[in-house]
Order: C-alpha cells, then structure tokens, then sequence
C-alpha cells in the first residue's frame, strides 16, 4: 500500500518545515505550499489524502480553502491550524467542513496522533461506502433513516445536516442500537485516538445530535445517557 | 422630603405664624384701645364728679351710709364701673358694688399716683377691691376735706375701677372669638391661598431642578456606561439663566469629563486587551516553532544512549516552552474573556455528564501518576439534576484548570473527585482533592491574577503555576452568573466549588447551528 499524501498548507516556513520534515519521517508523502490558492491549486490536479491547513494564511484562509474544496465535492479529511483559541474558530472550522483541529502551539505527537486518526478514519469511511455501495443498506430507528453509503440522515422523512463528526458518532449508535458505549469507547471509535486537548467533548456532540433529533432535547428518547456508564441508542421499535 | 415640599412647607409655616402674630397684635391693640376708651371715658366721669363734689370726704364722714347710697347712685348709669372711696393710706371706706370686701382691704397707691400725677396716660392698671388677684384700669382723684384742716393735705380719693374684658381673665377665649370672626377666617384663607400661590411659584421655578434630578437619576440608574453612551446633553434640560442653568451646565460639564475620562479609560483598556491578545496570537507561533523543533530534536535522538545528556537538555527546554506556551495561552484567554463584548454561547446539558466527559480525558494522566481520578455519581435519576445553562466549551475549561491544579498538587496515592449537584436552584460543581492543601493566608487571594503563594510550586511537574488558571475559572463562573469559592485545610486537602445557576426546566436549548 502506497504511503498517505499529506498536503501541508502554512505561511510560517519554521513551522511549515518543522511539519514536513517530520511528517515524512513518520512515513508519509508530504508537498508543502506558503498560502491558499496554491493549496487549491494543488489540489486541482491530484487530490491528496490529507490536508493540514493553517487558518491564517494569505490569500485564501484555511477556511476558505475548505469552502471551495467541499464546493466541488471533495471529501479529503482537513486538519486545521489555528493560532486563535476563540470559539467562534473553532465552531467555524468544523461546521465549515475542516474535520478537526488543533491550537497552536500544539505537540508533534498530537498532531502526528490526529493525522493518523484522520486517514484511518478515511480509510474506514472508504470501505464502508465500498462496502454500502455494493449492498446499499438503510438503517431504521424508529422515524430516524441513515444511508451510509450516501451519508445521509432523515428524521421524519426530513434530511438533516450534520457534520462530519456527528454524523459518524450517529452512524456508530445506529449500527449498535441498544448498545451501552462509554466515553472512551465512543472516542476510540469515532474520533480514532483519545484526545487531551479541550474540544471534541463527547458531551458536546452528543448534545448536538439531540438538539437536531429529539423532540425535546431535555428529555431525550432516542439517545440515552446511561449515567456512570455512557450512552446508547434506544432499541429499534420493531 | 423633596426641597419643592420643604419650601412649600417653610412658607406655610411662615405664612401661619405671621397670621397668629397679626392676630395676637390686633387682640392686644383691640385690648388697649379698650382700656384707654374705659380709662378716658372714668376720667371725664370722675373729673365731674370731683369738680361738682368738693365735700365728698365731709359727706362720709358726716354719715357713711347715706354716703354709701349716694355713690352707688352716681355710678348707676355707669355700667361696669365700681366708685370706691379710699383714705390716703389705700385703705376702702365705701364702695358701691355689692360683693362684700373683706375688712381694711387695701389698694395700692402707686397707680393712684400715677393717674392722678400723669395727666397724659393713656390709662392705669390698678388693684381691683373686689378681685385683688386681678388688676383692672383704674382711675382716680383726690378728695379733700371741705373745711381743711391744717393745709391742703389729701384726705382720701375717689377710686374708679372700670371692668373692661381682661386678657389674664379669657385670653383665649378672646383669641377664639377672634378667630371665629369672619375677617380672621379670612386671614386664614388668605395664608392658604398665599402658601399655594407659592407652591405654585416653586414648582414653576424648580422645574428646571426636577428635571436636572430626573436626568441625573437616569444616569445613575443607567449605570454609567450606558448613562455616558448618550449623546451630549440630551438627557438634560435646555440650561435656563439662572441658578439652576448654571448648575445644569456644570453637571454637563462634569459629565462631559466623566464621559470622556470613562472612554479613555475604555479605550486603553481595550488597547491592553487587544495588546495582550494580539502578543498572546503572535507568541503562539514561534513557541509552536521552538516547541516542534524541541520535540524533532527529542525524537531524533530517543534511540542514541550517547545522547541521553543531550536529550535531558531537551527535555527541560520541551517543559519550559510548554509551560510558557501555557502562560501566553491563559493571557490570550483572559484578555478575551475579559472584553465586555464577550458573550457565552450556552446550552443546557448536564454537567454530571461533562463531568465524565473531563474525567475521561484526565484519566491517563492521573493514571500516570497513580491518582485516583473519580467523578461522584449522584443517586437517584438517570441524571438531569445537575443540568445548567453552560458554555459548554468554557465549563470544561474551568473544571480542566481545576483538575489540573489538582493533579499538578496531589501526590501519587491522593483521591480527586469531580461532583455536580443540585442545590437551591443553582448547580455546585466540585473538585475536591485529599492533597497538601493550600495554607490558610493564601486562600483569599487564590484567584487573584498572578498570585502566586511562593511555596507552592507543583511536584509532579515541576511548574509553578495555578496563577492565571484559577483566574480563568473565577471569571468563567461570573461569567455564567456564578462564583467560585475554595475551601482548604492542610495536610487534608482543598475543595474548589463553582456555583452555577441551573437551566430552567421548561425551555428547550437551541443550537446556534448554521
């Protein structure tokens, strides 16, 4: 198996060195450019399997890089590099379509951890929609309906959007309704690596997903906390 | 008691008071010209008698009680006029009123004297035979012996008491009757009317000052930042040329100061802010450069025994960049939490549950260091108790801190608990360790910016430091309407509880989601 493309996106040559270099002792097939188009350009003529954008960039900012890139249909993972520890970024650079990120300074073993989750992530996505694709299945609970193969959700006949993120952790709860996860559990298997940084709560999204699914997200009827323990979904109704 | 009252109220109080003092003047006048037309009206009476009589002292001598009917017939067409006849002593001889006098009453002389001598008094107060406690205008003559014996010697007089309405008598029925009338009713009505018409006229005049209060209540009430945000001015009256003009432009021109002074103030603290923010964001990467050199050079040489020097160089620049990374990403954080347009984006959740969620992610590093980590699970109902209107993000920021602290404190073996409960419609979220605790003259100043207690720097990292952390998290809970508060005893441990209020039941969280 060929090595994973990375694309390296950062105006700050230090830092931007520092990531190829180690990137590709890690084994992966790194190229580096300085700013947003030349990352867009880039990606143009091959798509790479990762991209590594820094949200401050000249030209196009990280964000607009994702914007264009998802635009045209691209699903490469993206993770984005921020200086910024506010919010708002953050929120932005996930519902944007980036599917993680970090805040400067961050560790190398983290973001080498991160890169790791994101490609294995793909991968995974990859053979579940080959796999989906050669037998296209739905899955059912209740008025909730998920076509993995098209990453799709409808709740009551109605699509809902959900990020990348969240639309997994739903998928791992529909694929096991009944099914008792702990945090850990959940973030081993949606997020690949068990983080220590201050996002990615697994509260959090989970919150999301209620706040788009539940009738009232303060009383929740399909995704349950079982307090100690963890969550699970509820058991299909037959 | 506003000043348009005490005005109003002083001018009543002046307007009664100059009434009564009108009314005692007119009461005392009305009194005297009394007196002086009885006195006036005895003396001419008495004149006569003398002048017509000059053997009126024979006459009682010869036969006192033929004396005694002849008086009494003189003054029966005076009314209220008693005659007595007196020797030279003041001692009565005869008299026509009919009380019986008790015998060898006496008058004094000295007002005789004075009638008598004083031609142009207006009238004498004397004794009155008949009520000696009570004086009466008197008026009175001499008498002499017709057939004068050795000399012009008075032998006696002709004494008058004439009984007009006394004060001492019925002063205040008097002043009663005198109210009664209808003129005085009048004065009264002319003090109210008076103290009306002048309420009137204050409140015309202190208008502009009400106003000025009005304004100035506004603006305190406002608060200053939102007081001094209005324009220049429009909160206050038009300045008139008076008093209150001048006072009006004044308080404009102190609050044209406040205004200004606050905006400066505004101003550099903004320019601090966004100073610290902006060094905090540009310190972010060549410390993220520095730290990914560091960790490079760390990897490149984990395998080289010959290195392990080298690498142990590396290691405590690694920890020092960390923890300077650390400090200028607190400073960043606090500049931003501290700008007053710095809004929360809450939702409802449980934080029990964002409890677990941080437990989870501690759990390697206090497993590392043979803490144990736990989160206290409150009995009863799958959860929902501890729920709380949080920034979801900032919460586990502070709880992070917390625990951090906690970790970085407490020795391998020590016991950190996370709990959330309930009380009092307000959620109190703890973390509690069993550590060395922190001495009590440190306590007060514990989230204090930059405060640092100097014997505590943490063993298992090697870093002093909980500083800004705790800063972090006391404004985080004031943010959400709450507070943080520390309890500690040394050698015992040290609780942190942030108080939160509670999300009300009924309202469904909404998602700012785009």
């Amino acid at each position: 198996m060929p090595s994973a493309s990375i694309l390296v996106a950062e105006d700050q040559t230090d830092i931007r060195d520092l990531l190829v270099m180690n990137l590709r002792s890690a084994g992966y097939d790194v190229s580096a450019v300085a700013d947003g188009p030349a990352a867009l350009a880039s990606q143009s003529e091959r798509s790479s399997d990762l991209l590594i954008l820094d949200l401050m960039m000249p030209g196009l900012d990280g964000l607009e890089v994702t914007k264009a890139l998802r635009a045209k249909g691209r699903s490469t993972p993206i993770l984005m590099l921020t200086a910024k520890s506010t919010e708002l970024d953050r929120v932005l650079g996930l519902e944007l379509g980036a599917d993680d990120y970090l805040t400067k300074p961050f560790s190398l073993a983290e973001l080498l951890a991160r890169v790791k989750a994101l490609l294995r992530r793909a991968d995974l996505l990859r053979a579940a929609q080959a796999a989906s694709a050669a037998e296209p299945r739905v899955l059912r609970n209740g008025e909730l309906e998920i076509l993995p193969a098209k990453r799709q959700a409808r709740f009551r006949g109605v699509p809902i959007d959900f990020t990348a993120l969240e639309f997994d952790l739903l998928l791992h709860f529909a694929s096991h309704p009944g099914h008792v996860f702990s945090r850990g559990q959940l973030l081993n298997a949606v997020w690949g690596y068990t983080h220590d940084g201050y996002e990615h709560t697994v509260t959090t999204h989970i919150n999301r997903l209620r706040a788009k699914l539940e009738a009232d997200p303060m009383r929740p009827e399909l995704i349950l906390t079982v307090r100690g323990a963890g969550y699970k979904m509820r058991d299909a109704p037959s | 008691m506003s000043v348009r009252l005490k005005l109003a109220l002083t001018i009543f109080a002046t307007g009664l008071l100059t009434a009564l003092l009108v009314i005692a003047t007119v009461v005392y006048a009305f009194q005297r010209f009394e007196n002086e037309t009885a006195y006036r009206r005895g003396m001419g009476f008495l004149s006569r008698v003398v002048s017509m009589y000059d053997n009126i002292f024979d006459m009682h001598e010869k036969d006192a009680a033929a004396f005694q009917a002849w008086l009494r017939a003189l003054v029966l067409f005076e009314p209220d006029t008693e005659l007595y006849l007196l020797d030279a002593g003041g001692n009565v001889l005869a008299k026509t009123g009919p009380t019986p006098l008790k015998p060898g009453t006496r008058v004094a002389l000295a007002p005789v004297r004075e009638s008598i001598e004083q031609k142009d008094a207006s009238y004498v107060m004397g004794d009155d035979p008949e009520r000696m406690d009570a004086g009466a205008v008197v008026v009175a003559k001499p008498v002499r012996r017709a057939e004068a014996r050795g000399g012009t010697a008075e032998a006696g007089y002709l004494y008058l008491v004439l009984h007009t309405q006394q004060l001492p008598e019925g002063r205040w029925d008097v002043l009663r009757s005198s109210f009664a009338r209808p003129a005085l009713g009048a004065v009264l009505a002319v003090v109210a009317l008076t103290t009306l018409l002048a309420a009137l006229i204050i409140a015309a005049v202190t208008k502009p000052l009400r106003r000025l209060t009005e304004a100035v209540s506004t603006l305190s009430q406002g608060g200053l930042a939102e007081g001094l945000a209005v324009a220049p001015g429009s909160p206050l009256p038009a300045p008139t040329r008076d008093e209150f003009g001048k006072l009006t432009s004044a308080f404009e021109m102190l609050l044209d100061i406040c205004r200004r002074q606050w905006n400066a103030l505004r101003r550099t603290d903004h320019f601090r802010r966004e100073g610290v923010s902006n060094l905090s964001h540009d310190l972010r990467s060549p410390l993220t450069a520095t730290v990914a050199c560091l960790e490079t050079l760390d990897g490149r040489w984990a395998g080289e025994p010959a290195r392990a020097e080298d690498r142990r160089l590396v290691e405590i620049a690694l920890r020092n960049t960390r923890n300077a990374a650390g400090m200028v990403q607190s400073l960043g954080d606090l500049a931003k939490l501290d700008e007053p347009e710095f809004s929360l984006r809450t939702e409802a959740v449980d934080a029990g549950e964002l409890l677990d969620d941080i437990a989870v992610r501690f759990a390697e590093r206090a497993a590392r260091q043979g803490v144990s980590l736990r989160t206290a699970t409150p009995s009863g109902e799958g959860g929902g108790g501890s729920r709380a209107e949080l920034d979801v993000e900032l919460f586990e920021r502070a709880v992070a801190n917390l625990v951090d602290n906690a970790l970085k404190f407490c020795p391998p073996g020590s016991t950190v608990t996370l709990a959330a409960a309930a009380r009092d419609g307000r959620v109190e979220v703890s973390v509690a360790d069993d550590g060395p605790g922190i001495p009590a003259a440190d306590l007060p100043q514990l989230f204090d910016r930059f405060y640092q207690s100097r014997p505590t720097v943490a063993p298992a990292t090697a870093e002093g430091g909980r500083g800004l952390g705790l800063a972090i998290v006391k404004r985080i809970a004031e943010l959400h309407g709450g507070d943080a508060a520390v309890e500690s005893v040394l050698g015992r441990g040290t609780r942190v509880v942030l108080t939160l209020p509670a999300a009300s039941s009924s309202r469904r969280d909404e998602l700012p989601i785009a």
